[in-house]
């Protein structure tokens, strides 16, 4: 059921595009042609800061195609703010692929998609391939106001539907996007990625309408290669994603260990997080 | 390892019993156990990595969040989670035979025996050439960082691991204490090889729109360039002091930032948290320090360690640039 790990490493891209779909959001195109063949839906990269101040960032891979891929950047501090005054012809160096992508192969007919924040990033090719197999692909997709929903029409292209839910009713549904799961006929199986409270509400409607979900989880990473311990998140120790370490001593008995999100996620199901 | 290389290279140097082609090592915590930057970097050109810390028994490390991002660095507190040494023996350090450099194992534990026991299981193994004593983990709630902070404990855990291995030990001190000069010594006497000079500076964040801590250990440890200034100092105190090599480390990135430390005194040094911005900061560390000695006109690194370790009377005598 895991998919395959494809052996990263560090690609030399090439800033190809640059365009700002919404307010703070800016989407970058990089030449990266063996990168290309490596990705599966779900991977995310490191991409190394160009002055070499601060950590690397971890971006999920949002387009890969002939021998472009792309990233999506929300401005959120000085890490964003630098990746996005990059421009075409500009360099990146980025670790990839990296993590464990969605788990596809066995896909039922009807399959919700929940996206929020740059958390859309993960889920285009995704969608892509739900489609690509036969399955019908919906994009639940949220955002605070319609400003900062964006490039809804990539997923129509992919042919997958959307529905919109915004905070403040200017487009679609007002209210949480994860209450859109509840409104007509049921998903077989939930993909989302998405800020961590959106997370846990998909997982607890998830449970509540007896459908599996696949997270992509966010968590602030070190190292974002399996290193540092930073990113972990508790999960069901008998999850063949837990660490195979034993039972921890007298004052730490739970039943959960924690797994990195960035090695061995960072898509977990749902039923096996103990978050 | 190909000791006939090490010797003649500009850039081996010599830790206790342990040589080191390259300077340059991973440092505890940040590299894993090597092969999770081996997909980045080739290790052999790297001087060794210092795993991440083993305690006796398993531990589930602190609750998250356990990173954040500070200016010029990052605060952490993993809480040492690892599989406890049992299982570390059996399922890991076998791994650790293909390493194309030198492998240093990590010591921690709660009680002078528990790093004598840890130690002495570790250092038996073949593929572990030396071992740093962690006595510095500022980020466990009971004692990680007491014995650091207490010159009478530091030299109970150092003798009491030297009592069981005759391998290449070094203490890693910590910096949040009054007179690390005086800690230093006390390791020295009570038989360490070599101190690792600093572990990580202890600091907190705040969340204001939350109220709370940004840590779920609400304490952390601070790494990366902001602790610079701290570590060179405590190198140089530490040089002052002891007779034993020091493995600096605090915050390098670059060949420069790595010469302040040997210049200070040092004879290695860690890299961590520089491995999260790019994992090839070691080698360009290892390149600039080459470039350096030969613009500089030195055949090895050796000539170079403590040569900026002067006394303040010393210091005014030097002529830098005018003006």
């Amino acid at each position: 059921m895991q998919s395959a790990l494809a052996a990263p490493s560090i690609h030399a891209t090439v800033v190809l595009d640059r365009r700002e779909p919404g307010p703070g959001i800016v989407i970058l195109g990089l030449e990266a042609p063996e990168l290309v063949a490596l990705v599966k839906p779900g991977h995310f990269l490191m991409a190394i800061p160009p002055a070499g101040v601060a950590a690397a960032t971890a971006l999920g891979i949002y387009e890969a195609d002939g021998s472009r891929i792309s990233v999506m950047l929300i401005i959120v501090g000085s890490r964003t703010a630098e990746l996005a005054r990059l421009q075409p012809g500009d360099q990146l160096d980025v670790l990839a692929p990296l993590g464990n992508g969605f788990f596809l192969d066995d896909l039922p007919k009807r399959v919700a998609i929940v996206a929020g924040g740059v958390g859309l990033a993960s889920v285009l090719l995704a969608a892509k391939t739900c489609v690509e197999r036969g399955a019908r692909a919906e994009l639940l997709y949220g955002a605070r106001t319609k400003a900062a929903l964006v490039d809804v029409e990539l997923f129509e292209g992919v042919g997958a539907s959307v529905r919109c839910a915004t905070d403040d009713g200017s487009r679609g549904y007002r209210g949480f996007v994860t209450d859109l799961l509840e409104q007509g006929k049921p998903p077989e199986l939930i993909i989302a990625c998405g800020p961590t409270p959106m997370l846990r509400a998909t997982a607890g409607k998830a449970e509540h309408l007896g459908v599996a979900a696949q997270l992509s989880l966010e968590e602030t990473f070190g190292c974002g290669v399996g290193a540092c311990w930073g990113c972990v998140v508790p999960i069901d120790r008998a999850s063949p994603r837990a660490p195979s370490f034993p039972a921890a001593d007298i004052h730490e008995r739970r039943e959960h260990a924690n797994a990195r999100v960035c090695k061995e996620g960072p898509v977990f199901w749902a039923h096996e997080l103990r978050w | 390892m190909q000791k006939a290389a090490v010797a003649t290279s500009p850039l081996a140097v010599r830790i206790g019993r342990l040589e080191l082609a390259y300077p340059t090592l991973g440092a505890s915590g940040c590299y894993g156990s090597g092969e999770e930057y081996a997909p980045f970097i080739d290790l052999s050109l790297i001087g060794g990595v210092v795993l991440k810390s083993v305690t006796r028994y398993p531990r589930l490390g602190n609750p998250t969040p356990r990173l954040v991002h500070t200016p010029g660095g990052m605060l952490n507190a993993i809480g040492l989670q690892n599989p406890g040494i049992e299982h570390y023996l059996e399922h890991d350090v076998a791994k650790f035979a293909t390493r194309p450099c030198a492998v240093i194992g990590s010591v921690a534990g709660f009680s002078v025996d528990d790093y004598a026991y840890v130690g002495e299981r570790l250092a038996a193994r073949s593929e572990i050439d030396a071992l740093e004593v962690n006595i510095s983990c500022p980020n466990v709630a009971d004692e990680g960082e007491t014995f650091a902070c207490d010159p009478a404990l530091t030299a109970r855990v150092t003798a009491a691991v030297r009592a069981v291995t005759d391998k290449t030990i070094i203490v890693k001190l910590s910096p949040n204490v009054t007179d690390i000069a005086a800690i230093a010594r006390e390791a020295e006497a009570a038989g360490a090889d070599a101190l690792a000079v600093i572990n990580t500076v202890r600091g907190m964040s705040i969340d204001v729109e939350r109220c709370r801590p940004m840590l779920g250990n609400v304490t952390g440890g601070l790494s990366g360039p902001a602790i610079r200034p701290i570590a060179v100092l405590a190198v140089y105190e530490v040089a002052r002091a002891v007779k034993i090599p020091i493995v600096g480390q605090g915050g390098i990135e670059t060949a420069r930032d790595a010469l302040e430390f040997f210049l200070a005194g040092a004879s290695a040094v860690c890299i961590g948290t520089a491995n999260f911005t790019d994992p090839r900061a070691p080698l360009h560390v290892a390149d600039g320090l080459r470039a350096y000695l030969e613009k500089h006109g030195h055949g090895s690194l050796r000539e170079i360690v403590g040569k900026a370790n002067v006394g303040f009377a010393d210091a005014q005598q030097y002529e830098g640039d005018s003006g």
